[in-house]
This record gives structure tokens, C-alpha cells and sequence, in this order.
């Protein structure tokens, strides 16, 4: 899955992608690096998703870092819960590359040409 | 370390559900009264619910599931209650009180499965009682919970789920906090997971702004666990974390249960528990203003009672006893010194010390003794719900008028006695009111009065069960131990008209419906008369045809120690409890007169039945002694010389209770240590007075199961 | 000194489903090797020493009325008011007045300590399967607390005490709970 984001996000123009395995892995980068687009899972094993959303905007670095949340189809209250906390857009899964570019399009600012 | 103190948190527990529980039935049985009087207080409702509310929040906190799952499905039907969308009918109240009842079962046995109750189909009741009325709750339990929407915001579906489904079945929810550092948080994780995973279940990590840096970061876990706090603590024992359970907020807010005494400087504290705490009962204590949860302080309230275990109480009256042993034999020495030269001075002194030792050693035997009493009310609240239940089975209506309540006894007699008094008021309801029609027919109310009294009476207690219904019929009593084969007809025609009243208690003599089929106990008022004899009490019974029935139980107040007269009968000697001792008198042989080819003496105008305890126990001796003596006994109304050879006056002692195997053995009430390695047989006087009083035609069948 | 002797061999199996009736006991033969050896009359009986909790010099036991025939009286053990039976009399052996060897066991009965009192008290026999014949293949008309006929081989194993049996001496091993079932 990850490999995948990184995949399409790389082929697609020009990215450095920083991988994160688990949340508490996002929580500690998150304090060193400034990124332009974060890409959440909503189910991770410790941390959740919106856990980490919810974090990143109280967060002085993280407040405005665009971040596209993932999660299943069916997860109806995730998906407005994600975007209550301030998440930027949101995408389920199964998804295929277009959507991800098309996702990450959307919410980056400046990027919309792509 | 965890054994003990595990147990010692769970009787209080226990402690403080038996209060609310206690009080719950109390507040039930008001509002059931003024159902029936149709002025029900909603206060009174709001605060049966809070009882239920609160009995669940602590349940959840020390673990006990079963009760929290039978608190929360009640808390549903009181709530919609007391928000009277639905309204109080009698099947409501029906369902109210089985609950209360499985409250009191769990208690005692600890266990859903032991106490056999079928919560399915109890749930299913109160479904019942709420569809009936259109009622039904679909409040969420999550909003029960002390949480920020912060919190419930960042929950995922399926944590949401989890936390939902821990609290509906009762679980605890604790918020666990951690400061970790960020390098290693991985591991510490694995580690924390670990550790909670035996003793619950972790529903998410919350990250905190609060008190993180670079390399640190403060996590909330918030646990599910059906442990107690402190057991969570001592499992997870991660440093610096700190515990506190997530309150339950109530629909109103709940006041304080108890007055609480904070230092100013507490209440500036944050409301954690330090994990590795190891005080007494790590209280949290709320910081002010804060909206202060019952969870926190019902656990400071339970902090005043204690539960002791009735055994250890026990040991300590054994050692007061050796102690009074031990304090015979210093006043047999110091007596003994007094008559030897010299020792006059040190004689004293030792008879001075002495006498400060028994005073101490009365106040704490008498300490003891006061920590076992219990009140009346205790059984008479459960007889209540009892009255409640068998009138309405019979279709009667019975009014329960209770007096004496306060009066105490010690609690081992309250549980004994729990039994024969049940059985007595089932027997009223059941024989003894009529029904309301043949009430109007007789002009009686329709409503039948039934009424428990209960006094002390020097040292007894007297406890009365009266009934306004249809009394007894001598005459119907003789032709029923005809008919049973216990009484010639011959001999039922000469008995009194109170020896027919007493055929009651004969075995055989119950009536099939009086075996109560109710009770399924097969248990007939012999059975009644037996319990309370072993008790050291007596039962009599009065009756008017028309008018209603008495029954009048007479206890000792308390069975650990007495204080009991020593006699010697041939080379035995037994102990007599000084109760039942109205005075010893010699024994003036001439004196003695034949009646009905018993033994009987004149006392002060009186006559008084004789029994040569010798041969009632045919203990054989050379020759009888030239002098001997009578010990009167008084039991109830009936009075009874003892014969004996000596009297080695009087001494506290505790009564022993012989062993299963001596369980049949009749007029004995125990034994006890006399130290010296000599054990005295304790006369059980109640017992032998009943067994000669009734040496009519009836003793005699009675007679067949003494060996 | 009887006390100690029980104290040191209780152990294993000391907590075991010994007290089991005697179906029971043909699957727990294995904790049930250990007996305690005593004298009443010119037999020598055994019960299992799992169920023997202690052995007492005879205190002075009070006789109690009205109680069955074979009940000698009751005993203080440390406060506990505990029922004595004369075995003689449950045995219906013939009387005999309390001797300085007399002993008073301490015997587990599920429900109740019972004291038994025996003429004599002599050692722990370890027995093997072999040692052992249980009452069921000895005919049907053995009595209930009959468990068996131990016959220990080897005079090395009853070396302790001068009351050791010699070798040709059989047990008559006992079944607590039919033996003293009120």
C-alpha cells in the first residue's frame, strides 16, 4: 500500500516521499520536517488516522499541512470525522493512481497544473 | 501482595453495594406504598435511578460485570421512569424488585452463574415493561461517559465500536497517561500492549500537546478493563503513567455521597493516579470546580465501613475466652497467696491488677460482641418484599406494619433466623389472611394487616408475627394429627386447647399446601420450630378463630459468649446458659409430689416440673448425694427445675458448636473449653424444656428420634 | 514425637482425592501408597495418610449423652470442639481402657475432623501396587471401609520404632469416609 503511494506520488512528478509505518513512526518525523501533502491512513496500529490529524493541526508546524485521509468505503463516519478534524480531502479504498493524482491535485497548493 | 489487597477492594465493594442496594430496596418498597396510594414523589424515582446509576459506576469500577450489566439494563427502565416516559405500574415494580433481588443474590454468591440468574430472560422482562408502554431508551452509552467530544471525535468507527460495546456490558474505562520518549516509543508501546493485554483491552492512543517536546510525547490510552483501578495500575506499573477511570456522568448532576475533608493544596493536584503508588487507596481527587464524579468519591466513601469476616470475629472471641481462662486461673492464685504468710501485700496488689484486666477484658468482650449486632430491619426488608410477593401470587392484599426495626441481634441469629420468619409470613399470607372478598363477608378491611414486631427484652429479643385473618381452629388442629396418624383421637380430645395450637409444630403435621409449594422448600413448621431452637429460642403460637394468628419467637440476643452457671451431674460437668437461669435452690426431697407421674415441686405457690438431669442423661453414679440442687429455668412461659449435684458458680464462656457428626444429638446447644483441657457439654435449655414440656402423647412421638 | 512423624511424610499428596470413595480410589492408587500403620487388638490396621491430619496423646475426652454408642465423647484440638470415636466399638472389637500408647488420630472426613482413637500408632508404610490387594477382587462380603489387605514385604521399610511390624504382618487398610460416616 505504501509502496504504492510512493510509487504512483514519485512517477508522478518529482516527489520525496518520507514513509511512515505506523503513527507513532509519523510522530516522530513530523516535528523534524515540513512536508507539502500528508498522506493518512485512517487505520493504522497504534495511532489512528484521525488521531494523528487531529494532532498535526494542533501542532504549530503541522497546523496547515495539507492532508488527504485514506480509509474504506464503507467507513461513512471516519470519512466526516476526518474532515471535521481538518483533514483536506479524503479518498477509500480501493483506489487506483488517477485517483490518488487526482486527490493530491486537489489539495496541494500551487500543484494544479499536474 | 496482590491477594489481599484485591480481596480487601473487593469487600469494600461489596460493602458499599450492600449499602446502596439496601437502600434501593428501602426506596422501593416506599415507592411501591405510594403506587398503591397513587402519589408516587418523582424524587423518590430520581432517586431509586441514581442508586442504580451510581451501584453501576462502581461495579464497572472494581469489575464486578454481572452487577453492572444488571445496573445498566435497570438504569434504561429508570431512566425513561423518572423522565416518566413510561409510567409506574405495578408490573414495573414487579420488575424493580427482581432486580433488587438479583442485586442481593450476586452479592452473596459474587457470581452471575452461581446465583443462577437468568439475565437473558430478566433483560427480556424489562423489554417487555418497556414495550408495553411504548418506552425504550436508544440513549448511547458513550454519552454516559465522562469524555470530551475531542476525544469521541478522533475515534475511528470501529474504536467508537469498541468503547460502545465495553461500556454497554459494564466495563470500566480508564485513561491511562504516558509521557514516552519519541525514539522508543515502538517498543514501549509493544511493552504497554503487553501488559494491558491480561487485564483489558486498549482502545486507542490519543497523542497530547500537552507536556511533549522534541524528543517526548504524551500519550492518553484509554483502556477498557474490567479490573479495578488499582489492579490496572499494578499491571500496567509503567513509569511515570498515571490512571484515572473516565467517570460516568449522570443525566443529573449527582451531589457528594459524603462529606469530603480536601486540603486546599489537593485540590490543586491534577486528578491522576501515580501508577506506582503504593498508598491506601489512591484516591483521585478532583481539582476544583471541576465537575466532581461519584466514581472518585464513592471509592473515599467506602473507606468507612469495614466488612469482617464473621470467623475472624470469631477468633477473637476464642482468644477473649482463653483470656478469661487465663484470668480465672491468675484469681486462683492470688486467692491462694492471700493465705500465705508473707504474701499478703503481693496478694493484693495481684487482686488489684486483676480486677483492672476483667474490667478491660468485659469492655472488649463486650466490643466485639457489639460489632456483630445487626439490626432487625435488615431481614425485615427482604420479609417485605416477601409479603409483597406471596400476597400478590394468593391474590390478596396484606399490609405490612413493621415496628422495632432498630432492635439488634447478633448476626448470626439475623441469618438463621431469615428462614423461619419467611416461612411463619408465607404461612399467614397463605392460610392466615382470607382473601379480600371473604374479608368483606367477615366485615373486616379488605386489606388483611400483617405485623412484624420486634424488642429487646433483657437479654432477649422478642420478635411477634401477628395476622389479622382467620386464626386457627383447635378443634379442625386435633382431627389434622388424627388424620396423620400422630394422636389417638382419644388423645387429641384431652389435649389444651394451647397444646392443639402447638401440634403446628409437630413433625408430620404440616398440611400438603402448608409444605408451601411456593417456596418449593418443603419445609414445615417443625422445621421452623427447629431452626429456632438451635438458635436457643423458643416459639410459641396464639390464636383466635376470626380474629387472626400470633406467633412469638423468643431469642437470646447474642450466641458467641454467655455467661453460663458450671453444675456438676455425677462426674460431668455441664454448663447452663445464665439466661435461662431464673435462680438455684436446694433441693428438698420431701418436698417432692407426683402429677400425672411426673415430679413436681412447689415454688412460691407455683408448681414447678422436675428433671433429674442424671437420668434424662443416664449418667450413673454410686449412690445419689445426700444434698442436691434445683436450677430453675424459665423459658418463655414454661419453667423447669434442673436437678443437679453441684453448683461451681458462674463464668463467661463461648459456645462451641459440636461437630456434623453430633448434629442429631438433642438438648445440647455445644460445648466449650474450660481450659485445662476440659470441655463442658452446654445445656440447651429452650430445647429440654420443649422436649419435657411436651412428655404428653405428642412428646412421646416426638420422643422417636431421640437416642 | 508421633507428630513429627506424621509432619514429615504428609506432604506429597497430603491435598489428594484420597477421602474418594473406594470406586475412586482404584484410579488414585497412586497417592494412596502412603498408610499409617496402628495396632487395635491383635490386628493391624491402616488408613490412608493423606486423610490422617495429626496424631494426639489422648486429652481427657468428655463424654457426651445421648450420643451413638460408638462416639467416645468430644476433645478440645487448639479451641475446636472436635467428636471422638472409639474405633474398637465402630469395629465391634471388644472394650479396652485407654493405655499410655493409646493415640487419638486426627482423621479428615470430608465435612469433619474426626478423632479416632487406636490402641497403638506404629510407623508409614510406602506400599507398592503390588503390596497391595484391594477389597473388590477379596469377595463381596467385606465390609464398605474395607479397602484392602496391604502386605508389606520388605523389612527394611518398616525399620523405624520399636513397634515395627515384622514381616509376615498384613494391613488391614481402611477406608476413612464409609469407616466413620455418621
Amino acid at each position: 500500500m505504501r509502496a504504492f503511494v510512493r510509487a504512483v506520488l514519485e512517477e508522478w512528478g518529482d516527489a520525496e516521499v518520507v514513509e511512515a509505518a505506523s503513527g507513532f513512526e509519523a510522530l516522530r518525523v513530523l516535528p523534524r520536517e515540513a512536508f507539502d501533502v500528508a498522506i493518512v491512513d485512517v487505520n493504522m496500529p497504534d495511532i489512528n488516522g484521525l488521531e494523528l490529524v487531529s494532532f498535526m493541526r494542533k501542532s504549530a508546524a503541522h497546523a496547515k499541512t495539507p492532508v488527504l485521509m485514506i480509509s474504506t468505503e464503507a467507513a461513512h463516519t471516519d470519512r466526516e470525522r476526518g474532515l471535521a478534524l481538518g483533514a483536506n480531502g479524503y479518498l477509500s479504498k480501493p483506489f487506483t493512481a488517477e485517483a490518488l493524482r487526482e486527490k493530491v491535485g486537489e489539495i496541494l497548493p500551487g500543484r494544479r497544473e499536474g | 501482595m496482590t491477594g489481599d489487597e484485591g480481596s480487601g477492594m473487593r469487600e469494600e465493594f461489596l460493602a458499599e453495594a450492600q449499602e446502596i442496594v439496601e437502600a434501593l430496596s428501602r426506596d422501593l418498597l416506599i415507592v411501591d406504598q405510594a403506587q398503591k396510594e397513587g402519589r408516587v414523589d418523582p424524587q423518590q424515582v430520581n432517586e431509586i435511578f441514581r442508586s442504580v446509576h451510581t451501584l453501576k459506576g462502581i461495579a464497572g469500577m472494581f469489575g464486578h460485570s454481572a452487577i453492572g450489566a444488571l445496573a445498566h439494563g435497570l438504569e434504561d427502565l429508570l431512566d425513561d421512569l423518572r423522565l416518566e416516559r413510561i409510567a409506574l405500574t405495578p408490573e414495573v415494580l414487579d420488575v424493580l424488585f427482581e432486580g433488587v433481588e438479583h442485586f442481593q443474590r450476586l452479592l452473596q454468591v459474587d457470581d452471575g452463574a452461581e446465583a443462577g440468574i437468568d439475565f437473558d430472560a430478566f433483560a427480556k422482562r424489562i423489554g417487555q415493561v418497556l414495550g408495553a408502554q411504548g418506552g425504550g431508551r436508544s440513549g448511547d452509552p458513550l454519552a454516559m461517559l465522562d469524555l470530551d467530544d475531542s476525544v469521541l471525535s478522533v475515534l475511528t468507527e470501529y474504536e467508537e465500536h469498541r468503547l460502545r460495546s465495553n461500556v454497554e456490558s459494564g466495563v470500566g474505562i480508564y485513561r491511562v497517561r504516558l509521557r514516552l520518549p519519541l525514539l522508543s516509543i515502538d517498543s514501549s508501546l509493544e511493552d504497554l500492549k503487553a501488559r494491558v493485554k491480561p487485564v483489558g483491552e486498549i482502545i486507542t492512543y490519543l497523542p497530547s500537546m500537552e507536556g511533549g517536546d522534541a524528543e517526548h510525547i504524551e500519550l492518553v490510552v484509554l483502556v477498557a478493563s474490567t479490573e479495578s483501578l488499582r489492579a490496572l495500575g499494578e499491571a500496567i506499573a509503567f513509569e511515570d503513567a498515571s490512571i484515572e477511570p473516565v467517570a460516568r456522568r449522570g443525566a443529573t448532576p449527582v451531589p457528594p455521597r459524603a462529606p469530603t475533608m480536601t486540603h486546599p493544596e489537593n485540590l490543586a493536584a491534577p486528578p491522576r493516579v501515580p501508577v506506582e503508588t503504593r498508598h491506601e487507596m489512591a484516591t483521585p481527587v478532583p481539582p476544583a470546580g471541576q465537575n466532581v464524579s461519584f466514581d472518585q468519591l464513592s471509592v473515599r466513601s467506602v473507606a468507612k465501613t469495614v466488612r469482617v469476616d464473621i470467623e475472624k470475629l470469631d477468633h477473637l472471641m476464642n482468644v477473649v475466652g482463653e483470656l478469661a481462662i487465663i484470668r480465672s486461673a491468675v484469681v486462683r492464685l492470688s486467692e491462694g497467696l492471700r493465705n500465705t504468710a508473707g504474701l499478703r501485700e503481693l496478694a493484693i496488689d495481684l487482686h488489684r491488677i486483676n480486677r483492672g484486666f476483667e474490667r478491660n477484658l468485659l469492655e472488649l468482650q463486650n466490643g466485639i460482641l457489639d460489632v456483630r449486632m445487626v439490626p432487625l430491619g435488615q431481614i425485615f426488608e427482604k420479609l417485605a418484599r416477601i409479603v409483597r410477593q406471596v400476597a400478590r401470587e394468593h391474590g390478596k392484599e396484606v399490609r405490612l406494619v413493621v415496628a422495632g426495626k432498630e432492635t439488634e441481634v447478633d448476626k448470626l441469629i439475623v441469618e438463621e433466623l431469615s428462614d423461619p420468619l419467611m416461612h411463619i409470613i408465607r404461612n399467614a399470607i397463605d392460610h392466615g389472611i382470607e382473601s379480600p372478598k371473604v374479608r368483606e363477608l367477615a366485615e373486616k378491611p379488605p386489606v388483611g394487616t400483617l405485623a412484624l414486631n420486634a424488642y429487646q427484652k433483657g437479654k432477649h429479643v422478642v420478635i411477634e408475627v401477628e395476622d389479622d385473618g382467620a386464626g386457627m381452629n383447635p378443634q379442625t388442629l386435633r382431627e389434622t394429627a388424627v388424620r396423620r396418624g400422630l394422636l389417638t383421637p382419644e388423645a387429641a380430645a384431652e389435649l389444651t386447647r394451647e397444646e392443639a395450637y402447638n401440634l403446628i409444630f409437630a413433625p408430620g403435621f404440616s398440611t400438603k399446601s402448608s409444605i408451601t409449594e411456593i417456596s418449593g422448600r418443603g419445609v414445615g413448621m417443625d422445621v421452623v420450630k427447629t431452626n429456632i431452637a438451635r438458635l436457643g429460642g423458643v416459639i410459641d403460637v396464639q390464636s383466635e378463630v376470626g380474629t387472626g394468628t400470633k406467633f412469638t419467637i423468643t431469642l437470646p440476643v447474642t450466641l458467641a459468649m454467655i455467661n453460663a452457671l458450671l453444675v456438676r451431674v455425677a462426674d460431668r460437668e455441664f454448663a447452663v446458659p445464665i439466661t435461662a437461669v431464673q435462680e438455684a435452690i436446694v433441693f428438698e426431697k420431701r418436698a417432692i409430689r407426683r402429677v400425672e407421674g411426673r415430679e413436681v415441686l412447689t415454688l412460691r405457690g407455683a408448681t414447678l416440673p422436675i428433671c433429674r438431669l442424671d437420668e434424662l442423661f443416664g449418667l450413673g453414679r454410686p449412690q445419689e448425694p445426700d444434698r442436691q440442687f434445683i436450677v430453675v429455668s424459665e423459658v418463655g412461659a414454661r419453667r423447669m427445675g434442673f436437678v443437679v449435684d453441684e453448683l461451681h458458680g458462674q463464668q463467661d464462656i463461648v459456645i462451641k458448636s459440636l461437630g456434623p457428626s453430633l448434629q442429631k444429638v438433642r438438648g445440647f446447644a455445644g460445648a466449650t473449653d474450660l481450659g485445662d483441657q476440659r470441655v463442658a457439654l452446654v445445656i440447651d435449655v429452650p430445647a429440654l424444656v420443649e422436649e419435657l414440656a411436651s412428655g404428653n402423647e405428642l412428646g412421646r412421638i416426638t420422643a422417636g428420634g431421640y437416642s | 514425637m508421633s507428630d513429627e512423624l506424621v509432619s514429615k511424610t504428609l506432604m506429597p499428596g497430603s491435598s489428594s482425592p484420597v477421602v474418594a470413595g473406594r470406586s475412586e480410589l482404584a484410579k488414585s492408587t497412586e497417592v494412596t501408597r502412603e498408610f499409617l500403620a496402628f495396632e487395635l487388638g491383635s490386628e493391624n490396621y491402616a488408613l490412608p495418610l493423606a486423610s490422617v491430619r495429626e496424631i494426639l496423646k489422648p486429652p481427657p475426652v468428655t463424654g457426651v449423652p445421648r450420643a451413638p454408642r460408638d462416639v467416645l465423647g468430644i476433645i478440645s484440638v487448639r479451641g475446636r470442639i472436635t467428636t471422638v470415636i472409639d474405633l474398637r466399638r465402630r469395629l465391634n472389637l471388644e472394650e479396652r481402657p485407654l493405655s499410655k500408647a493409646s493415640r487419638i488420630l486426627l482423621v479428615d472426613r470430608e465435612d469433619e475432623i474426626i478423632g479416632v482413637l487406636v490402641d497403638r500408632v506404629h510407623q508409614v508404610y510406602r506400599l507398592e501396587p503390588e503390596e497391595v490387594e484391594y477389597s473388590n477382587v477379596m469377595g463381596s462380603d467385606a465390609s464398605d471401609h474395607f479397602m484392602g489387605i496391604g502386605r508389606p514385604r520388605s523389612a527394611s521399610r518398616s525399620a523405624r520404632g520399636a513397634h515395627a511390624l515384622d514381616d509376615h504382618s498384613i494391613l488391614i487398610l481402611l477406608d476413612p469416609i464409609p469407616l466413620l460416616r455418621r
